[in-house]
């Protein structure tokens, strides 16, 4: 029997879930698996547990698994959380988006053979290069000022994939501007974000060869946060677990689907769910609620889930609170009076563990501009955010945490960081060169190591040593190149994150000392002891004159905002919302009139 | 998983081959035309071994022909694997290499030493190159040393050594299986062991003769340095653990009474073979490698030939162990032809120096277009004598033994010095010479060769030599009709290919061409025969328009036809040698000068 190279840490952590029956047959399973997983119910962990049981007992590298998840977000969480179980990344363990997968593990090896049409080496258009074509291509076909949306377009592609469908034609107008658009895509040698799971499906169901490769490669596939990813992932994960025999361990909870306008559809979690030929598991156990707010949650939702806080004796508090002034007088309540009083409420609660959350980047300004006024430090984390996280943004953020200090207990991993530069390289790199690359960075990163220095400085030092040599080389980075140049420009002087010392933008998530700013959006797998919604007016959430399916959504996305919360909710709202047309009374959202109500019922039952 | 296909460019004596290999690969060719290096250019992929250092070659690595124009050009190394779709961990370990998905797949792995990417000028020294190692078309998907380490080549140099490493604990292949051994011995086992060991040195440290001794020891002790300063001494086996008796443990040959070192070095090439062959397997079984590639140089060395025979025919497959997919690549040089009678014949990558290229070039018997039947046939007679065709410069193909003993002698005759000009005279034991001229043929090894066949006239009808040509014919010719072609014509046609044919058989051709009066002498001297057949023998010689064809070949059979040429043999000259073989064996001459 020959010794692995990983860590057993994962079997002390592993005795914990013996406690919870649905985290235990998960943990057990051995064919597919589906994890049902409600808010604050340890899926995480699971999953993390389950991964580091797959590497340990059922593959041997050069085999291995895929851990595919929504963002990059959700994937820099599952590496740190991989890292304390002692496992990295490495040739046979992916973590990462559904892009990264399908360009690393699809389109490099295998597109060339498939003659895929599309331009090699692969060259991912920049965010501006996307827009710009699109925005040319759409006053081209239908005049300057045309009505159409690229959010439309964008779901058009994503979820009908075949090309030759009625479907495909019905709306003919984003068919004709999908098509001109790639076209000149292509014209200029690029694929965009799309592309390339669009063509990561295309190889997997047209090229019967790529199952058996790709089966050896990856015979464990683990998908997280399923019911955010889209119909292309969908095919892929059916194809290559029903017909390529890769086991499929996949996570989620359709009742968090709330990114129906991207293409992402929470029933294909639940088809999935329903075949013969998986495990089904619910995770009932909410580890982060107290009982009130999982019953109110539920109401809130409208269907009956049957989950269980684990810690039912916790006091909580549930608000609907009415502001005048619209939404700056709600942000400036929520700043003044609700803020105050959480952090006397229990002692050791920080600004870290309170979060406002709002529907969009407008409402985030306003919110912004009042935390502002009130002298609070705070984090935002929405569209407006000056630079948007990528990986190698994330990476630079890791580097500066271990630069500031990280460095003396491990945290993060040096070696985790260099795995993960070596990584950027579009290709595999001879061992010499790795060594010599990761020598390299080392002596970058430990000449760098201050405890107070500005950011600016950090990233201008680190772009200088290396990062703009492998920017420079690897067209497969050209769209993060953009959002590097969008942080270096926001750290310049004169920008809005100027002041901003090294330690901040290592520890820019998570900060105890920073309020959270967020969207709902964004706010998903995130938790807090207090959540403040601001904005709960019909006309914001949810919108007026929603059809079906999108009332549906916005109730997922009010769902999710009340179920980050461990002990407080509070909901504002002020009756009437502010447009372009002047204000309009319409009255509060009618999810709060429902919650409100149910949770009256409920009380008159007992 | 197999090795399909091997290219190497502007390496040692290569200027560029490209050579399709079988299951197993057999290199053969001449002293000092490249096997060596044909391994070391396998070597630069696959083997583990090489540091950087040798990997980093220098400037008498490229191929000489270059002359004084090396730098600036690349040596390139290339070998294509393919059969490992049924093991999906070659799977992983070959994912990003495929070349083409099949089926079946082909996964390429590429050396290339070429001058640095970023130099932005012409090289100017060596320091200028690099060497990269990748897979598939991309040369950034540089290949690393895990898949070498799980993939390795393992190279036997020429056996000379087994003596050595089979005395040496560090490097014995005894080692590992010992060391398994000692592994898997329970504590009961041991414990046990270790008591009749106990018991045993108890009972020599206590016998009489063994005290007495000890006693007379110590004794002289005293009488030297006084009771203050002699240490009491008793005699006993050194203290002894189980682990330790274990690694003294030694392989034994008759009956153990002899050690290793005693025994012939042919019995110690064939026990460190055997040793080497268990550790391969444990490597594989214990997860340490997934595919060996073994090679062997010159195994010929040092083994008496039935034993290489033997060994070889172990190592190439051809015993049937009824295992599917073998995680064994056997890859041989040799030029024995006792190796290569053994050799698969489609594994044969046979070497030949070319003059006009000033290079070597390689072909093989992989792609050669063999039918099945072809392949069993070539198989069962290719014995050692056959053989030498795959070493030869030019193969005369005849019939049978009498043209086998007596165109060698027509040759010396002619001052047509076959071995000199490395020409084997080989006899296919009939008339089916198709096998034979595909495997020599142009998509075959492409060794020049010449046919002799006899016409064979039957009745009224064609003579059989004329289908027998045809099927050669078509091998080398597209779109012809032979139908409305007689046999006259079709042998004109097979002349230019080098297929000649006499007038009808050749002992009568010999004997009305001159050599009539020495034949008569050998059936008389080998023959007991009568008064009549004597006289008639006489009529013959006297004369041959009498002469009775069959009633000769009747005679010289009875004689044996080998026998015969080889009597024979002695007396032909020049000027009793018949056109078509005179034909014959300068047309080979001129082909390999």
């Amino acid at each position: 029997m020959q010794l692995r190279s990983i860590s057993a840490a994962y079997l002390a952590q592993a005795s914990e879930l013996a406690g919870n029956p649905g985290q235990q047959a998960a943990y057990d399973s051995a064919g597919h698996c589906i994890v049902l997983a409600g808010p604050g119910s340890g899926k995480t962990k699971t999953l993390v547990l389950k991964l580091a049981r797959i590497m340990a007992e059922d593959v041997r590298a050069p085999r291995g698994a895929a851990c595919i998840t929504y963002s990059q977000e959700c994937a820099r969480e599952l590496t740190r959380r991989l890292e304390r179980l002692g496992l990295r990344e490495a040739p046979n363990l992916f973590i990462g988006t559904v892009h990264g997968f399908c360009l690393r593990h699809l389109l490099m090896p295998y597109g060339r053979l498939a003659d895929l049409p599309v331009p090699l080496p692969l060259t991912v258009a920049t965010q501006r290069q996307g827009d710009q074509l699109l925005k040319r291509v759409g006053d081209r076909l239908f005049g300057v000022g045309h009505p159409n949306k690229p959010i439309d377009l964008g779901r058009h592609r994503r979820s009908i994939l075949d090309r030759v469908s009625v479907a495909w034609r019905e709306e003919e107008e984003l068919a004709a501007w999908a098509e001109g658009y790639e076209a000149e895509l292509r014209r200029a040698g690029l694929v965009d974000f799309d592309d390339l799971v669009i063509f990561g499906q295309r190889l997997v169901s047209e090229h019967d060869w790529v199952l058996p490769l790709l089966q050896a490669k990856f015979p464990v596939l683990a998908v997280d946060e399923y019911q955010d990813l889209g119909v292309a992932l969908h095919r892929i994960v059916k194809r290559v677990a029903f017909d390529g025999g890769v086991r499929l361990f996949a996570v989620g909870d359709p009742d968090q689907s709330i990114y129906g306008f991207t293409g992402a559809d929470g029933a294909l979690l639940q088809e999935l769910a329903a075949r013969d030929d998986v495990e089904r598991v619910q995770l009932q156990l909410n580890y982060r609620s107290a009982s009130r707010i999982v019953s109110a949650s539920e109401m809130a939702l409208g269907e009956a889930r049957g989950y269980q806080s684990h810690d039912p004796d916790r006091q909580a508090v549930i608000a609907f609170v009415e502001c005048d002034d619209g939404l700056a007088g709600q942000a400036a309540y929520a700043v003044s009076e609700i803020i105050p009083a959480a952090l006397a409420a229990k002692p050791g609660r920080s600004l870290g563990d309170i979060a406002i959350l709002y529907r969009d980047f407008r409402a985030g300004d306003i919110v912004a501009e009042a935390a502002t006024a009130a002298g609070l430090d705070f984090v935002r984390v929405d569209n407006a955010a000056p630079y948007r996280k990528v990986a190698l943004t994330s990476w630079i953020e890791d580097c500066a945490g271990w630069c500031a200090g990280g460095w003396r207990e491990a945290r993060p991993q040096l070696r985790g960081s260099l795995d993960r530069w070596l990584g950027f390289h579009r290709a595999r790199i001879s061992d010499e060169q790795a060594r010599v690359e990761a020598q390299r960075l080392t002596q970058l990163l430990w000449s760098l190591r201050t405890d107070d220095g500005l950011a600016r400085d950090f990233v201008a030092a680190l772009k200088a040593g290396m990062l703009d040599a492998l920017m420079a080389a690897e067209a497969s980075l050209s769209d993060q190149r953009e959002q590097v140049g969008r942080m270096v420009a926001a750290l310049a002087i004169g920008g809005p994150l100027a002041d901003l010392d090294l330690a901040s933008l290592g520890g820019r998530d998570g900060s105890p000392l920073h309020l959270n700013l967020l969207t709902l959006h964004s706010a998903k797998g995130c938790e807090y002891d207090v959540v403040i919604m601001v904005g709960l007016d019909l006309g914001s959430l949810p919108w007026r004159n929603e059809l079906p399916a999108a009332r549906r959504e916005s109730r997922r996305l009010f769902y999710v905002g009340l179920t980050r919360a461990r002990d407080e909710i509070h909901m504002l709202y002020s009756g009437f919302v502010d447009t372009p047309r002047g204000r309009m009374h319409w009255g509060r959202s009618p999810f709060l009139d429902e919650l409100e109500e149910r949770m009256q019922e409920a009380e008159g039952d007992e | 998983m197999r090795i399909s296909r091997v290219k190497v460019s502007n390496f040692a004596n290569f200027s560029d081959i490209n050579v399709e290999t079988g299951e197993s690969i057999v290199i053969v060719g001449e002293n000092k035309v490249g096997k060596s290096n044909f391994v070391r250019a396998l070597q630069l992929i696959l083997d583990p071994g090489l540091s950087e250092r040798d990997r980093q070659l220098g400037l008498e690595h490229f191929w000489d022909g270059l002359g004084e124009d090396k730098l600036g050009e690349t040596i390139e190394v290339a070998i294509e694997l393919t059969d490992f779709t049924d093991d999906p961990r070659l799977m992983a370990h070959l994912n990003d290499c495929v070349v083409d998905p099949g089926p079946p797949m082909v996964a390429r792995l590429t050396y290339r030493f070429q001058p640095k990417a970023n130099l932005g000028r012409d090289p100017e020294t060596l320091a200028d190159y690099e060497y990269i190692v990748f897979g598939g078309d991309d040369p950034d998907m540089a290949i690393g040393a895990s898949l070498r380490r799980m993939l390795p080549l393992d190279v036997q140099v020429a056996l000379r050594d087994a003596e050595k490493d089979l005395s040496s604990w560090r490097n014995s292949p005894l080692r590992p299986l010992i060391e398994q051994l000692a592994t898997s011995l329970d504590e009961d086992a041991r414990e046990e062991i270790q008591e009749q060991l106990n018991e045993a040195q108890t009972e020599l440290a206590g016998h009489a003769e063994v005290v007495a001794t000890a006693e007379r020891i110590s004794e002289r002790l005293v009488a030297i340095a006084g009771e203050q300063h002699a240490v009491p001494v008793t005699l006993g086996l050194a203290p002894t653990r189980v682990d330790a008796l274990l690694r003294s443990l030694r392989l034994l040959i008759d009956g153990g009474t002899r050690g290793i070192a005693e025994a012939s070095l042919g019995t110690a090439n064939l026990i460190f073979l055997a040793l080497k062959s268990l550790e391969l397997d444990r490597l594989v079984t214990d997860g340490e490698r997934d595919h060996t590639f073994f090679v062997v140089e010159e195994p010929e060395a040092h083994l008496h030939p039935h034993v290489q025979r033997l060994v070889y025919r172990y190592f190439l497959g051809s015993v049937d162990d009824g295992e599917d997919a073998s995680p064994l690549t056997t890859i041989l040089t040799t030029h024995s032809p006792h190796i290569a009678s053994v050799t698969p014949i489609r594994s044969i990558v046979l070497l030949r120096y070319d003059a006009e290229q000033e290079a070597t070039v390689a072909v093989s018997t992989a792609t050669a277009p063999l039918t099945e039947r072809d392949e069993a046939d070539l198989q069962r007679y290719i014995d050692v004598t056959r053989g030498e065709i795959f070493f030869a410069r030019g193969v005369i193909l005849v019939e049978g033994d009498a043209e086998r003993f007596l165109v060698p002698a027509f040759a010396e005759a002619l001052e047509i010095p076959l071995d000199t000009l490395g020409i084997t005279v080989c006899s296919v034991s009939g008339t089916n010479f198709t096998p034979y001229v595909k495997l020599l043929g142009p998509r075959g090894l492409n060794i020049p060769h010449v046919v002799l066949t006899d016409r064979d006239p039957i009745g009224d009808g064609h003579p059989r030599v004329r289908r027998r040509l045809i099927n050669l014919l078509e091998l080398l010719e597209e779109g012809v009709n032979y139908r409305r072609l007689d046999a006259d014509a079709v042998i004109a046609r097979a002349e230019p290919f080098g297929y000649f044919v006499n007038d009808n058989t050749l002992e009568p051709e010999l004997f009305t061409g001159g050599l009539a009066e020495e034949m008569k002498t050998i059936i008389e001297e080998e023959l007991p025969i009568g008064d009549e057949t004597r006289e008639a023998l006489q009529e013959w010689v006297d004369d041959p328009d009498t002469l009775d064809e069959d009633r000769l070949i009747a005679l010289i059979e009875r004689v044996g036809k080998g026998r015969f040429a080889q009597a024979l043999a002695p007396h032909v000259s020049d000027d009793t040698c018949p056109d078509y073989i005179r034909q014959a064996l300068e047309r080979i001459r001129d082909a390999v000068t």
